[in-house]
């Protein structure tokens, strides 16, 4: 069914919505939560979630590109939910992808100025846009998919090492990138 | 947590992005590795041509520089060490600032010109109070001594690209114009992926210094082209459409549909829109595309042009995924291919529509100032070129995907023109004002060039303009908090000397500011 479709079952209250968007996203969404989790009990709760978010969303919104709205929900919902866990029980594919983002934060101070969340993510955009697009696909496949270097190398057919060099190389040049146009993050 | 800030944020990027990170898939490295067999020839038989003076400088460049043709010319000689002549060579060169010409350069018009650098904080067009870039404002007074008036055609030229447009307003005596926007084709040139030492032409290489935009405009052929017609693309071709798609998508969320056949590739070329990847193999060619699924928001258009010599028979078959590997042949993997007979322009013309429905909207609009024609028009510009069947082609558009063209008209830099008509009263003057915010020239931080932090603006006094300038100036106004790291205009803020008069013979001015740490 086409994601418009689909959209007008949730204006309609159809709950055939929620079917339909399990049938059609289900098994990446779960793949998202599963990555930033590595808990089937959670990243389960955390698409069934996202349904509900997107019932309770949907009307008024009518999102544009469906799969990222979607993706975007268990992004947020699964990250929330990592929190959530103690400190002690966190672990899983979170804890790595922050610590990796760790790389990409300017240095602190130095007349920087903050910005809101839209901005910092137009800034972003135009970052990934001047990458490659292999290396904008292995950057969004580790850092929105939460993928593993392994799986980022399989899907695009190179050796890991590739993955993680420029995986490396796109950290830094964020870094730089944000530093240089003065962004507090 | 400034991490999960981050995390978060990059959640909220654009959904094409998003969306395009799923669609690179193995069988584009698959691409690029047999193009990088094909350029390991190209390499070897090349040496002796390098050895020769084939390529000159660093990352080589585009083929017709010597002979002086209009775009892709790369400048060789353009490396003046830092703090030459022509100051810090910056790694990000954002351009100079071009003076004012006319189309018709009638020898009775004299100019005088000032060029003021605005460093006020805020002049960001954000709005926000940074010290990045500056507000420029050049201002001609066009005088007419005749006792006619003359009518000209101005022609105010500025570096930028379709995306990131900054569009100077112009006031002709203090009243707003608005003046048609012209694009040159990409101004800069193409260099090795392999570095210095390499002999393809699978990279951009933009402009990096004044020279090289010196050696792209003092002709005027790149001026000429910029303002004629595009280039006709009337050569006819035979196009095959996929349709109707059909493939098990429940089993296979990567199902791919392949088709082979075999050319005689001295008679035939092959152009593809909407296809993910291509194999070569000397005379057998093998392009596939992901089935659409309705989930994808790539392009359900797919197009295979053939130029020259019709392909004959071809065969189609669906794969597991996109890597098409032998033993990952899937049943049910199925299509409607339809073939007509049609041109280039025609099968560009659809490829670009499709492109901009699909993701160019925000660039291109039928209002402007992009306009569909410009972006296909600059799209046709590439591939009469550059492409595969230019005089210069140029390994970046080998593969002949027209998706990659089109993309790139968009982003790559070039020269436009704002065109309008200004009338000097006999006897009198008429002052043409083109206001903008620049953005600097710069060291990315962290490069260890020992110049991050600086930002460089230049401009040129009388490159690719015929007017009779007999008098020029620069000011700089709002200098609280910059201070000057370098210069050869003559600038003393100290001693209270913000404006200056320019030395007509010399051609290019830079001056290199540093903002002051609050």
């Amino acid at each position: 069914m086409e994601d418009g479709q689909i959209i007008e079952l949730y204006w309609n209250r159809d709950q055939r919505a929620i079917r339909e968007t399990d049938g059609k996203y289900g098994k990446l969404l779960h793949g998202i939560a599963w990555n930033l989790l590595h808990s089937r009990e959670d990243a389960e709760e955390c698409v069934s979630d996202t349904y509900f978010r997107a019932w309770e969303a949907i009307p008024p919104a009518r999102p544009g590109a469906f799969r990222t709205w979607l993706g975007r929900i268990t992004r947020n919902l699964s990250l929330d939910r990592w929190k959530s866990r103690g400190a002690e029980k966190r672990g899983g594919g979170a804890e790595l992808l922050l610590g990796e983002l760790e790389d990409c934060l300017p240095a602190p101070g130095g007349g920087a100025r903050s910005v809101e969340d839209g901005e910092l993510a137009e800034l972003l955009s135009a970052f990934l846009w001047g990458l490659s697009r292999e290396g904008r696909a292995m950057f969004l496949r580790r850092y929105w998919y939460g993928e593993s270097v392994a799986e980022v190398a399989a899907a695009l057919g190179c050796g890991e090492g590739k993955v993680k060099s420029s995986l490396f190389r796109s950290r830094k040049a964020l870094r730089e990138y944000l530093e240089k146009e003065g962004i507090a993050v | 947590m400034r991490a999960e800030r981050l995390f978060r944020a990059l959640g909220l990027v654009d959904a094409a992005l998003v969306e395009e990170a799923l669609a690179v898939r193995r069988q584009d490295w698959k691409r690029w590795a047999a193009l990088a067999a094909c350029l390991a020839l190209v390499m070897g038989l090349g040496f002796g041509w390098l050895a020769s003076g084939g390529f000159r400088g660093y990352g080589g460049m585009a083929p017709g520089a010597d002979t002086g043709s209009s775009g892709g010319v790369m400048d060789g000689d353009a490396g003046i060490p830092d703090g030459g002549e022509d100051g810090v060579a910056f790694l990000s060169y954002a351009g100079p600032v071009l003076p004012l010409d006319t189309l018709e350069n009638p020898a009775e018009l004299t100019a005088e010109r000032t060029v003021t650098w605005d460093f006020a904080p805020g002049a960001y067009p954000d709005g926000e109070r940074r010290q990045w870039g500056a507000e420029v404002t050049d201002a001609s007074i066009l005088h007419n001594g005749t006792e006619e008036d003359i009518t000209v055609t101005a022609l105010y030229p500025f570096a930028g690209s379709f995306a990131e447009l900054v569009l100077p307003a112009v006031t002709v005596n203090g009243e707003a114009v608005e003046p048609a926007l012209c694009a040159g084709p990409y101004a800069g040139g193409f260099q090795s992926a392999a570095g210095p030492e390499g002999a393809d032409t699978l990279n951009l290489a933009g402009l990096s210094s004044w020279r090289e935009y010196r050696a792209l405009l003092e002709s005027g052929a790149y001026r000429e082209q910029a303002l004629g017609d595009d280039p006709a693309l009337d050569s006819p071709v035979t196009v095959y459409e996929f349709s109707d798609f059909e493939a098990p998508h429940g089993e296979y969320q990567a199902a791919t549909q392949a088709v082979s056949f075999s050319i005689d590739s001295e008679r035939t070329t092959v152009f593809t829109y909407g296809f993910n990847g291509c194999e070569w193999d000397g005379g057998f060619r093998r392009y596939s595309y992901f089935v659409p699924d309705g989930m994808r928001r790539e392009t359900e258009r797919k197009l295979l042009v053939v130029w020259g010599e019709d392909i004959g028979e071809y065969t189609l078959q669906g794969y597991q995924d996109g890597g098409c590997d032998r033993g990952e042949e899937i049943d049910g993997v199925s299509c409607s291919v339809t073939r007509r007979e049609t041109t280039l322009d025609a099968v560009l013309d659809l490829a670009c529509r499709d492109f901009v429905e699909r993701y160019g909207k925000d660039w291109v609009t039928e209002e402007g100032p992009v306009t569909f024609a410009m972006h296909r028009g600059a799209a046709a510009e590439l591939l009469a070129q550059y492409g595969p069947l230019s005089d210069a082609p140029m390994d970046r558009y080998a593969d002949g995907r027209l998706d990659d063209l089109i993309q790139e008209a968009l982003r790559q830099e070039r020269v436009l023109y704002l065109r309008f008509p200004v009338t000097v009263p006999a006897g009198g003057s008429a002052e043409v004002t083109c206001a903008f915010w620049k953005a600097p020239s710069y060291d990315f931080g962290g490069s260890g060039s020992g110049n991050e932090g600086l930002q460089g603006y230049d401009l040129v006094t009388k490159l690719g303009s015929s007017l009779a300038f007999t008098r020029q100036r620069a000011t700089l106004v709002n200098l609280e908090n910059v201070e000057i790291a370098g210069q050869n205009f003559g600038f003393e803020p100290d001693s209270g000397i913000t404006s200056v008069e320019l030395d007509l013979e010399r051609e290019h001015y830079y001056l290199e500011i540093r903002p002051i740490e609050e």
